[in-house]
């Protein structure tokens, strides 16, 4: 252990919109060790990216709403720092990636003066030495240097990205987010990018969130996960715990909903239903509606976490009792 | 029926854009068959022709050149009233169950509309039950009926789009990235349903995707495409156990696997995809190539058979 970067403790937000109230992320907990990466987890509409735009302070505030929480990044109770301060930290201390690069960049500017402007905002830098620090980031991150006066539509989306990771990567900060990076690219793109994340990763000794869908992506790059499911994560623990020794039946359902690539033969068994309506979470596990393993207490209790070691904990009632329970799917 | 027989011939299909910069090769030079009631996967990068030759072929785009031979009959030949005909047994399911689906019509007036305006069903009330019928088939509960498609979710948009597409006498449908946009739970669930309606009404399917997995887990054959070429084609299974070509290894290698036991290195490919515009006599992927020669810049390698019924287009091989 080298120390934590960051912690989030029972951190709760809702959305309220004229429909209702949409309870987005429900009461978790997160810690991110020095130099490790995090994999969180989910579908869509899971929490996944509101647990991200928290740490940053970035939930629009209207419709979003920090109902509780207490984040702590670095020694900093982030919560309770003035805007001012918040800006400083964001691009400095924690920097995030989004999804699509295609998008995140501004389409009138150079590469290069897009690098250098975080650098400046945060380093007290001449413009002269912030492009000159540009563009030992844009070669870092394998684009040669003299590509910087270009504009963003010259580059193809993988470059794209690489382009906003020297970004985000500029100040070298304490804590990357990644939202889904490489979800918008091909695969033989993907593997480059995932490929450098891991090596500036290693370099700078950055802590990192992932967030991704793609359990493929959390076995190359993480070495914790958490795995979301309406706004609470519902298992956690080393990437070899949650592999194999999966506990939480959604965890499984997702294993055995992903085709198996070395066993084209083997059947695929989606979890049945929907994700329940975040407007209206039912009042017991959010999940039992759609669990096979479901018991009466499952619709009306919410369960307790249950630990099997330090770091390896799931939220499901059928552990408590029963530590010796496995799973059928033949996972874990 | 018997089990090698050939739906769909496909031969020389070729599509050139006209672009400002000069002609764009979307689908170049590439021949294949399809049996009945089998699955071809087209797997392959962004622009490298997979969607625009699953459009080509039900004529949704004129080819520049080539045959396409469904059921003895060159489809390019066909007149505009006998290509009307056709069209009730080749379907396309698209990816986006977002923008596919018209947002003013209710669940049951998108998927009656097709039978409505081929006059399959005239009678109003036995058309509404084949509507009904159709949306058990998909497993969308009947209570949707009335619903919008705003209102639904991924995963029951795109039963509504293939309950569309099986409306009238379907026998042949494209599926151009049908679980793409949905999340893992879900697609499994599409895919199954896929399967099963493959498998309850002899459907034939090319199965458009980028996702190997997927492809890997529902094709009967795949073919891989590279730059408008094909590059190589074989049976699912040998294609995964025994690549051939260096791009379908490299393309192979870089899947995330989701497990702990790593098998075998990852080839990580340098460069990008080269121009598709004018381009060149050689091997489309020699910049990219590992084991690139000088030959591979000069020629272009065709496709040939590097084992029983493994086509490969290399020059190595």
């Amino acid at each position: 252990m080298k120390g934590t970067v960051l912690k989030v403790e029972n951190l709760a937000v809702r959305y309220v919109t004229e429909d209702g109230i949409v309870q987005a992320v429900n009461g978790i907990d997160i810690s991110v060790e020095k130099g490790s990466t995090l994999g969180l987890v989910g579908e869509t509409g899971a929490g996944k990216t509101t647990t991200a735009l928290s740490v940053l302070r970035l939930i629009p505030d209207p419709p979003g709403e920090v109902v509780s929480g207490k984040i702590e990044l670095d020694g900093k109770a982030l919560m309770e720092l003035p805007e001012s301060k918040m800006e400083k930290i964001r691009g400095g201390l924690v920097s995030m990636i989004f999804q699509d690069p295609m998008t995140a960049l501004n389409p009138v500017l150079k590469v290069g003066d897009q690098i250098a402007e975080a650098i400046k905002i945060h380093q007290q830098l001449s413009q002269d030495k912030a492009l000159q620090k540009a563009r030992e980031m844009l070669e870092m991150v394998g684009i040669p240097g003299a590509r910087m006066n270009e504009y963003p539509h010259q580059f193809s989306g993988g470059m794209k990205q690489r382009v906003v990771i020297a970004i985000a990567l500029s100040c070298s900060p304490k804590l990357l987010i990644a939202d889904e990076p490489t979800t918008a690219l091909d695969v033989t793109i993907q593997a480059q990018v995932l490929e450098l994340m891991k090596e500036l990763k290693e370099k700078m000794d950055m802590a990192m969130i992932m967030i991704t869908h793609d359990l493929g992506v959390v076995a190359e790059v993480c070495d914790n996960v958490a795995i979301m499911y309406a706004g609470r994560i519902v298992e956690q623990g080393t990437l070899e715990e949650i592999f194999n020794n999966t506990k939480h039946p959604y965890t499984e359902g997702l294993f055995l909903s992903i085709p198996n690539i070395d066993d084209r033969k083997a059947e695929l068994k989606p979890i049945r239903g929907l994700m329940s309506d975040p407007f209206n979470l039912p009042p017991g596990c959010s999940f039992c509606d759609r669990c096979d393993y479901a018991m009466d207490k499952c619709a009306t209790e919410k369960p307790e976490k249950v630990h099997f070691s330090p770091d390896h904990f799931v939220e499901c009632h059928l552990y408590p009792d029963n530590k010796e329970f496995q799973l059928k799917g033949g996972k874990g | 029926m018997k089990d090698k027989e050939v739906l769909l011939q496909v031969r020389n299909l070729k599509k050139y854009f006209d672009t400002p910069k000069g002609k764009l090769h979307a689908v170049d030079d590439i021949t294949f068959d399809l049996r009945k009631g089998k699955t071809l996967g087209l797997v392959g990068e962004s622009g490298c022709g997979k969607s625009t030759t699953g459009r080509v072929i039900l004529r949704l785009l004129e080819a520049t050149d080539g045959e396409i031979i469904y059921n003895g009959k060159n489809i390019r030949e066909l007149s505009p009233k006998e290509m009307r005909a056709l069209r009730k047994e080749i379907q396309i399911i698209f990816q986006d169950p977002f923008s596919s689906l018209d947002p003013r019509m209710t669940v049951s007036e998108i998927i009656e509309e097709p039978i409505k305006l081929n006059k399959l069903i005239r009678d109003r009330k036995k058309r509404f039950e084949r509507v009904l019928e159709l949306m058990d088939l998909v497993g969308l509960s009947r209570r949707l009926m009335n619903t919008y498609p705003h209102e639904l979710d991924g995963g029951r948009r795109q039963r509504i789009g293939i309950a569309r597409a099986l409306a009238l006498d379907t026998k042949f449908i494209v599926c151009d990235e049908p679980v793409s946009a949905l999340d893992v739970s879900i697609q499994a669930q599409i895919l199954n349903l896929l399967k099963e309606l493959q498998k309850k009404l002899g459907l034939t399917y090319i199965f458009i995707t980028h996702d190997l997995s997927v492809v890997n887990h529902f094709s009967d054959d795949i073919a891989v495409m590279y730059l408008g070429k094909l590059i190589e084609k074989a049976s699912a299974e040998e294609l995964f156990s025994n690549p051939v070509h260096p791009y379908t290894k490299a393309l192979l290698s870089a899947i995330p696997r989701p497990t702990l036991e790593k098998t075998g290195e990852k080839i990580i490919l340098k460069g990008e995809i080269s121009s598709p515009i004018n381009p060149e006599d050689n091997c489309r992927f020699a910049n990219r190539c590992p084991y690139a020669r000088d030959v591979c810049r000069q020629s272009e390698p065709p496709l040939r058979e590097s084992g029983e019924n493994h086509f490969v287009a290399c020059h190595l091989f």
